[in-house]
């Protein structure tokens, strides 16, 4: 009796923390995975790059929309912080940074119709002690972990909108700041 | 006997561990949504996506299913896997869908299949969205067919070579009220079986 107590005593205490330590570590390897996956075929650090007019033979990752132009830029803050310019547009638009961890930690709009828009989105995305004093106006975004993820999203639901949004993509910076 | 006892005990924790959590993440089998669930009439979604106050279940789903998903404020997402009769969606049977005026500056609908893709075709249906709800004139009150073959007339999503599949509706800048309140304030879109193919 006492031996199937301390075997139920075990499988308890092991099962809760191979479960969470698991679970945690989910998010981070999937998002690992993803910009491995990206940096493999061809997308540089610190670069803005437009993604092809998403369709079923080009998925890159889960649930894309097929409505939006994507621009992505993969982040590596290890030295030092990232600036990102981005220019508004004349319907629904999104700048927005992810962290190693997948959480959205920024999100600002590009909807050009909108208040408070302004005409090119500066942020500035460093780790939490890293100096940013030379990031001006810019909005600040702070994330743990060197390792982010930045997105523009552009409702681009024809052709004509996809290209109109690829010509925006020579004024968009991604760079070290 | 008691080290036996103990050794077999932690081989298995951790075995039925790990696989608890991949399990709960969606790697293995549907995955688990824990806490955070907004029902509107079958259309489902979490206000926690993308943000940090996730529950680590939700971020681990959120990761494997719905990987750079913006936070509520700038879009929510609901989905939608059954028609109004609780029966699965498969590409075998055909649908209209229907729905009013989104509380959002922008909406989508869009079919994947059961691995969260894009379902492989040439169709090039693979949503509907408010600016074509416009230009037919349906802003207010839209539908569409979502079928494996074209409809002879009206708006379609292809679902040829779905097998199962889900909508998803996503809703751009969303109102306020939508925000606190989405089970009331969302108008669910109904999704009506009209017919299926017979199985041979």
């Amino acid at each position: 009796m006492r031996g199937f107590l301390v075997g139920l005593g075990a499988f308890v205490v092991t099962f809760a923390l191979a479960h969470f330590v698991v679970l945690n570590a989910v998010p981070g390897k999937i998002m690992s995975k993803v910009r491995e996956r990206m940096m493999a075929n061809g997308l540089p650090m610190q670069h803005w790059q437009m993604t092809p007019r998403v369709s079923p033979e080009n998925q890159r990752v889960v649930r894309p929309a097929p409505d939006l132009a994507y621009a992505i830029c993969v982040i590596d803050l290890t030295d030092g912080p990232v600036e990102l310019d981005v220019p508004s547009w004349n319907a629904y638009g999104s700048l927005s940074v992810f962290s190693a961890r997948t959480d959205n930690v920024y999100a600002g709009s590009l909807d050009a119709r909108a208040a408070g828009t302004p005409e090119i989105r500066r942020v500035v995305v460093a780790t939490s002690k890293q100096d940013v004093s030379a990031a001006g106006d810019a909005e600040i975004v702070r994330v743990e972990q060197p390792e982010a993820l930045a997105l523009i999203r552009r409702l681009a639901p024809t052709q004509e909108a996809y290209d109109a949004a690829a010509a925006l993509m020579p004024e968009s910076l991604c760079k070290p700041l | 006997m008691k080290w036996i006892a103990l050794i077999v005990g932690c081989i298995f924790g951790v075995a039925a561990g790990t696989a608890s959590a991949l399990a709960a993440a969606g790697i293995l089998g549907p995955g688990v949504r824990l806490g955070g669930v907004v029902n509107a009439d079958g259309w489902q979604s979490d206000w926690t996506v993308g943000s940090p106050s996730a529950n680590p279940w939700t971020r681990a789903y959120i990761a494997r299913r719905g990987l750079l998903a913006l936070t509520k404020e700038e879009a929510v997402y609901f989905t939608r896997a059954k028609d109004d009769s609780g029966r699965q969606l498969t590409e075998n049977c055909t649908y209209r869908v229907s729905g009013k005026a989104m509380p959002a500056l922008w909406w989508s609908v869009t079919l994947y299949d059961a691995t969260n893709y894009l379902p492989e075709n040439t169709d090039q249906a693979l949503s509907y969205d408010l600016t074509k709800a416009t230009e037919a004139g349906q802003a207010e009150n839209w539908s569409f067919i979502t079928s494996a073959e074209p409809p002879s007339e009206g708006n379609w999503i292809s679902s040829r070579s779905a097998g199962n599949f889900d909508l998803t509706l996503r809703l751009y800048k969303p109102d306020a009220a939508l925000i606190d309140n989405p089970e009331s304030v969302l108008p669910p879109p109904s999704i009506e079986r009209l017919s299926c193919r017979s199985q041979s």
